[in-house]
């Protein structure tokens, strides 16, 4: 590896030039024939396939062109899965495939993110009930012994939620035992328990707050009075009230962003609109699940402390941890049956 | 009966012009400095209480729970006259009424600006939850205000009907407006008032036990992520600190409103009659308050105990020793001890003001300190002191209670005009 110096560099900053870059990446590259090799389909296709896919991203070709030179030879190749996958994005330029040609061709075709979830419904369809699929009781399960205490997923769940000030979903109760130097520390990330009996709901005098078929507990901030007796009743304390504070004098504009909480976006917070003046709480990050993704905290966490997952297949990862003689669940006798699992 | 007719003269209200010029500029003040506290709640919001997610009920609560027990007692004492046929309570009885209907005005009032969003209010009867205490709460306190109101109809319909017919003019249209358009002050009727007034108040008794106060303890009770409020005992002490705040305000009103509004004599027979159930209720509650502590310690329940520890020496200990033990209890239990003592008008309105703000400090008691102890080892500890826009707000809400009170009392016929022995 050369490094080239012209002259302007800054220092302490190593200068290196875009072509050693180039050839970095190019030195890492795997060889197409042998990857294809591993693969059941067609290996002159793909490589065809993919030389020609980056023609369109040079500008050389068409999408439309592109998949009207292909579409015989991959309807072939992969049948029923190449028919009923959307091809993404007609709207997005001139790599993607125009709606005409994708009627043509008889392939469906959506933006990025009605495919992602399309796709996972496809996915879900099958007799496995993948994520979102829509027959799933959500489940957590957070493995102490690999929990750092870094915080990270009370980090990522306010970026993600972006809740207001004292408001936090998510908040890693941490204990330190004994005297020093026989001391142990546990840390014990606490979301919302989702619990299967929830109190909150059975106190709520409004019925704002309910059990969703997937496990989820709900807020309807439409309704909710922030009379907080479910803040009260919650054995977790996992029940948030929304002052109207916001981290406007540290962020500009802080208030501006905002998440979709149970897959509702209300837009930028404004004084006395919802959800201001109502009590909140983690979502399990519903907006994200409805995408086939996992919640923020899970995504994050870095020592893989947590799991999600459909704890009514019993094949899944969560349900067969939470099935494990390490599992508990935060104070069982209180009857509350949390879908949050612990691994001590 | 017949004897009022020569020289019918109506006009209840203060004795004395210069006393009531007082009263009503102390009333201005607390209802305006109120109006101000309310004023900064509404354009800030909750942000100007010092409530917090982990203490999420504060002074209005404590003062809501204080006011609907004040209510419920004052009804309990009326319930003697009305239900039980206690002869000399009748004096009283519409003075405990509408007592308790002023102080459930108040008590919702609280409710109201405690709420995240005032402006849902009516919400608990748009959408109901069967299993939830509030929901039923909710609903009781306004079937309990009609039969308050009722009670109060039936009680004093009759003194409004002689009023509307022999006084002239807007009274007289008042009267009979209040009246309902009865009329009528023969025998009959008057029968007629006292059979209904009695079954309204059978309905009443339970409800107010069961439901209004027993509910506003069940409440706190059912919530079982606060070992402090749950035990099943929570609702009865409920009940018998109503009756013990009910009982010394109905005696207060009784004393201070026969001799500043009436200028008659206060009857000692009477006073001495209320002395007694106070003492009674007093005994009862300090009894109940020692064996939920009892209970509280030997259940060794971590929570429990800390939050019992915080109420008798924590950061809270000065409330209870000061304001619970000592106001409501043995400063009280002490004027009430000796009989010349109970027969004495003065010294008994001292011994219910110092009741009636004692009591104010067990709502406190209940409310706040099961906040204080986290409900997860790891979560952070509670503190609460109410803001000054809470203190303000609270009290201009009791300054509008004071004002309807008075006003009532300056118009409508309190004390019974045949001299309360219902004949």
């Amino acid at each position: 590896m050369s490094t080239t110096d012209d002259g302007d560099a800054l220092p302490g900053i190593p200068n290196v030039g875009k072509a050693d870059l180039d050839a970095m990446v190019e030195e890492e590259r795997p060889d197409p024939r042998d990857e294809l090799a591993d693969v059941e389909a067609d290996t002159d296709l793909g490589i065809a396939m993919a030389e020609d896919a980056q023609r369109v991203a040079r500008g050389e070709l068409t999408g439309d062109e592109y998949w009207e030179k292909y579409d015989e030879a991959a309807a072939d190749e992969f049948g029923a899965a190449y028919r009923e996958t959307p091809n993404p994005a007609v709207d997005a330029g001139d790599q993607t495939v125009s709606t005409e040609t994708a009627e043509s061709l008889s392939c469906t075709v959506g933006s990025m993110d009605a495919v992602s979830t399309e796709a996972a419904q496809v996915e879900g369809d099958g007799s496995e009930g993948g994520i979102g699929a829509g027959d799933e009781k959500w489940g957590m399960v957070i493995d102490l012994q690999k929990c750092v205490g870094c915080d990270s997923c009370t980090v990522a769940c306010k970026s993600e939620n972006r809740t207001p000030p004292g408001v936090s979903y998510n908040v890693v109760m941490e204990e330190e035992h004994g005297e020093f130097p026989n001391v142990t520390r546990t840390n014990v990330p606490r979301p919302c328990m989702q619990c299967d009996n929830p109190p909150c709901v059975q106190v709520c005098p409004v019925s704002a707050t309910y059990k969703m078929d997937d496990g989820v507990v709900n807020i309807d901030y439409d309704r909710c009075i922030g009379c907080r007796y479910c803040n009260i009743a919650c054995p977790y304390g996992a029940r948030y009230f929304d002052f109207g504070g916001d981290y406007d004098d540290e962020v500009d504009g802080a208030g501006e962003v905002t998440s979709p909480e149970y897959g509702v976006d209300r837009g930028p917070r404004e004084d006395g609109e919802s959800p201001i003046g109502n009590i909140r709480k983690c979502s399990f990050c519903t907006h994200r699940l409805e995408r086939g993704e996992e919640p923020a905290c899970v995504e994050t966490c870095i020592g893989d402390a947590r799991n999600m997952g459909d704890l009514d297949d019993p094949d899944s990862d969560v349900a067969k941890m939470a099935d494990s003689s390490r599992a508990f669940q935060l104070k069982e006798d209180e009857g509350t049956d949390p879908n949050v699992y612990y691994l001590k | 009966m017949a004897t009022q007719s020569s020289h019918f003269e109506f006009a209840p209200g203060f004795e004395d012009g210069r006393l009531r010029i007082v009263w009503y500029a102390f009333v201005a003040v607390l209802v305006a400095g109120g109006a101000y506290a309310t004023y900064l709640r509404l354009t800030r919001g909750m942000a100007s209480t010092n409530l917090t997610s982990v203490v999420p009920w504060g002074a209005w609560v404590a003062f809501y729970i204080y006011f609907v027990g004040l209510s419920a007692g004052a009804f309990l004492v009326s319930t003697l006259a009305n239900v039980f046929d206690v002869g000399a309570m009748h004096r009283i009885d519409r003075d405990a009424l509408f007592a308790a209907i002023v102080s459930m005005a108040v008590a919702l009032l609280f409710v109201w600006i405690d709420l995240g969003r005032m402006e849902r209010m009516y919400y608990p009867f748009v959408w109901r939850q069967l299993t939830s205490a509030l929901s039923w709460e909710v609903h009781a306190y306004v079937a309990y205000i009609g039969i308050l109101v009722a009670e109060l109809y039936f009680s004093m319909r009759i003194d409004l009907a002689r009023l509307a017919t022999r006084l002239d003019g807007t009274r007289a249209t008042l009267y009979r407006l209040l009246a309902l358009g009865r009329v009528d002050t023969s025998d009959a009727s008057a029968a007629f008032d006292e059979r209904w007034l009695k079954r309204v108040g059978i309905v009443g008794i339970p409800l107010a036990i069961f439901m209004v106060h027993g509910g506003t303890g069940v409440l706190f009770a059912v919530s079982k992520a606060r070992p402090y409020w749950n035990s099943g005992l929570f609702p009865v002490i409920f009940i018998v600190s109503a009756l013990l705040s009910g009982t010394a305000l109905v005696m207060m009103i009784y004393v201070l409103r026969t001799r500043l509004f009436d200028g008659d004599a206060v009857d000692r027979d009477l006073l001495d009659q209320l002395a007694q159930l106070l003492l009674g209720f007093i005994l009862v509650d300090a009894a109940l308050t020692a064996i939920e502590a009892l209970i509280a310690f030997t259940s060794f329940h971590p929570h429990a105990v800390e939050t019992w520890l915080v109420v008798l020496f924590g950061e809270m200990s000065w409330s209870f020793w000061w304001f619970i033990v000592g106001a409501s209890w043995v400063f009280p239990l002490v004027l009430l001890s000796k009989r010349s003592w109970r027969r004495t008008p003065s010294v008994m309105v001292l011994a219910g003001l110092s009741t009636v703000v004692g009591v104010v400090a067990v709502r406190f008691n209940i409310v706040i300190p099961a906040q204080i102890t986290p409900v997860l080892e790891g979560l952070p500890h509670g503190s609460y002191f109410p803001t000054p826009v809470e203190w303000g707000t609270s009290i201009g809400i009791i300054g509008v209670g004071f004002l309807l009170y008075t006003v009532g009392a300056e118009l409508l016929p309190l004390t019974p005009l045949s001299g309360g022995d219902h004949e």
